[in-house]
């Protein structure tokens, strides 16, 4: 077929330029996509709901706990911030399921041809997923930071303690570990397509191979388990000095939520959608 | 304009699409034929991009579709499965798409109102659209973009007789408007009445790329059937015209006739005081041409059909 006078279309010039960068155009379609599903509503509602359910279980743990006959184990009077760190163990389930169910739900219906086909940088999708799934869970992690400060404050009673300060702060650094925690999950399902298999990898990392590292007290092993994310996210909202500074810890975390999406890249670009 | 430049994939061991260089113009409907298995879905994804070749270019507008910043401006595609999320209505689907390109949430409106999709069934949830339905909302994504260049793999499948005629006339107003069509099918009685003209794959080579009309003339002369009430006068026809020098088949009630027209058939019967009920010049058939064509390649040969989506 050679360059005939045809290839200058007839067509109604209908076809407005395009506005915004591809990116924006990316990320908008992104969060599009997210709110244009029940699922993203129900998954928040179970978020708050496990937040409100553990926090407040947690919080009458530390009351019982005080006001028992064995004084050794005492923990005395807690800050709220502690209980909602301590809820998040449980409730970062919920709110990863965002993260991962923005990739493995495209693979499993089929939508990820569409998307490569609008967006064919598997770079600028992935990126884009991870703004919007970033924003949305860190977000998400304020709200239930919220809940739960709600919740175990009047149940921890004399016993708990909320100074405005000090548990905004505790609120922030769990919105942060949420979406990178949520980040992470977003990378490794990119990578790995299927949801169950993404979920058990994900357990893995953040609770199964760390616990059973710390389990013998073995310092080397503990030293190894302190470089996995559920455990440098632990340290980093534990504000602890030992064995790194609470931003180590921070940092450690967006390192793998990073190296989780190089992975999903590289997944992406290499294998047939 | 489609460039197919030595496009190989291979799967393991087997060769799904073998060194195929193609060129495919703008103001025609192109066909893109073949049976099941042949390698055309596998093709079309190489163009969007979504499998990666072994082997060879695919290239839109002179560039691979990976590289192109607003694609839907430059390509529109309907493929085997429309994807759509089961639980997100076919307008979000669409507005989600027309974002990601920079294109004005009315542009939606405007395509759903081009492909006939109410307010209502584009309100609907992906898991509760028809096969039509969900035929016409992935033609109302190709068309976002108001692309130059529009792939549709199957697109009659599953059509109703009116959708079918829809289809037919909305991509021959495309390709009028000097855009670039490619469709596929297995089915070739459709491609006959669409295409201008046809590239035919047999087991993922290049069997055929030519003009619908020259694929169809070079096919041998056209038979001619004949029927009539008057066995023994049918035979006494069928002498007369083998004695002409024209091949001759009788059957049952009647006789099928090459090598002569319908009119010569017509004016020797009246001649020879034959009554005839039937008269009917058979137009050689994209079918057969075809059937000639890819003989020795299908795949499947008497096997399951229907494995073209992967």
């Amino acid at each position: 077929m050679t360059a005939l006078p045809t290839r200058t279309p007839t067509r109604p010039a209908s076809r407005p330029a395009p506005t915004g960068g591809p990116f924006t155009g990316a990320v908008a379609a992104e969060w599009t996509k997210l709110w244009s599903v029940r699922s993203t509503w129900w998954t928040l509602l179970a978020g708050v709901l496990t937040m409100a359910a553990t926090a407040g279980q947690l919080a009458i743990y530390a009351v019982n706990a005080n006001t028992d006959d064995d004084p050794t184990v005492n923990p005395g009077v807690v800050d709220v911030g502690e209980v909602v760190a301590g809820a998040l163990e449980l409730t970062q389930y919920v709110v990863l399921a965002l993260g991962l169910f923005a990739i493995t739900s495209e693979f499993a219906t089929g939508t990820i041809r569409t998307t490569l086909r609008c967006t064919p940088s598997r770079g600028r999708v992935l990126a884009a997923k991870a703004v919007v799934v970033g924003v949305v869970t860190f977000l998400a992690g304020l709200l239930l930071g919220a809940v739960g400060t709600a919740v175990a404050r009047p149940v921890l009673g004399e016993w708990g303690r909320a100074p405005l300060g000090g548990t905004v702060a505790d609120v922030v650094a769990s919105a942060a570990y949420l979406a990178l925690v949520a980040v992470l999950a977003l990378g490794l399902a990119a990578a790995l397509r299927g949801a169950v298999l993404t979920l058990t990898v994900l357990f893995a990392l953040l609770m199964i191979v760390p616990v059973s590292l710390q389990e013998p007290g073995i310092t080397v092993l503990t030293r190894i388990a302190d470089a996995f994310p559920g455990v440098a996210g632990n340290h980093f909202l534990a504000g602890d000095t030992e064995p790194y500074p609470a931003v180590v810890g921070l940092l450690l975390l967006a390192s793998w939520a990073g190296a989780a999406l190089a992975l999903g890249r590289w997944a992406l670009r290499r294998r047939d959608a | 304009m489609i460039t197919l430049r030595g496009l190989t994939k291979r799967f393991g061991a087997a060769t799904a699409v073998d060194d195929l260089t193609v060129e495919i113009g703008p103001g025609q409907v192109t066909g893109f034929l073949g049976p099941n298995g042949a390698g055309k879905s596998t093709t079309m994804r190489m163009v969007l991009g979504l499998d990666r070749p072994t082997a060879g270019q695919a290239l839109v507008n002179g560039r691979p579709y990976r590289e192109l910043r607003y694609p839907l401006h430059e390509v529109g595609a309907l493929l085997d499965a429309t994807g759509v999320h089961p639980a997100r209505s076919g307008r979000a689907h669409l507005r989600a798409m027309a974002r990601s390109n920079g294109i004005p949430d009315r542009r939606v409106d405007e395509v759903l109102d081009l492909v006939g999709l109410d307010g209502r069934a584009a309100g609907k949830p992906g898991r509760a659209l028809s096969l039509g339905m969900g035929q016409r909302l992935g033609i109302a994504g190709a068309l976002l973009g108001d692309p130059p260049v529009l792939l549709l793999d199957e697109p009659v499948n599953g059509l109703d007789p009116d959708g079918v005629r829809w289809i037919r006339r909305f991509t021959r107003g495309l390709a009028d408007e000097g855009r670039t069509v490619l469709i596929s099918s297995h089915l070739m009685s459709e491609m006959q009445q669409t295409a201008d003209r046809v590239v035919v794959l047999g087991r993922g080579r290049l069997v055929a790329d030519a003009p619908l009309a020259e694929l169809i003339a070079a096919r041998p002369a056209s038979p001619v059937r004949v029927r009539g009430p008057e066995p023994a006068g049918l035979a006494a026809l069928g002498a007369r015209l083998a004695a002409e020098g024209a091949t001759v088949d009788p059957d049952e009630g009647g006789l099928t006739v090459t090598g002569v027209t319908a009119g010569r058939v017509g004016d020797l019967a009246y001649e020879l005081g034959v009554r005839l009920h039937e008269l009917t010049p058979v137009a050689a058939s994209l079918e057969e041409a075809f059937l000639e064509l890819t003989a020795g390649s299908v795949e499947y040969a008497a096997g399951p059909t229907g494995g073209e989506t992967r």
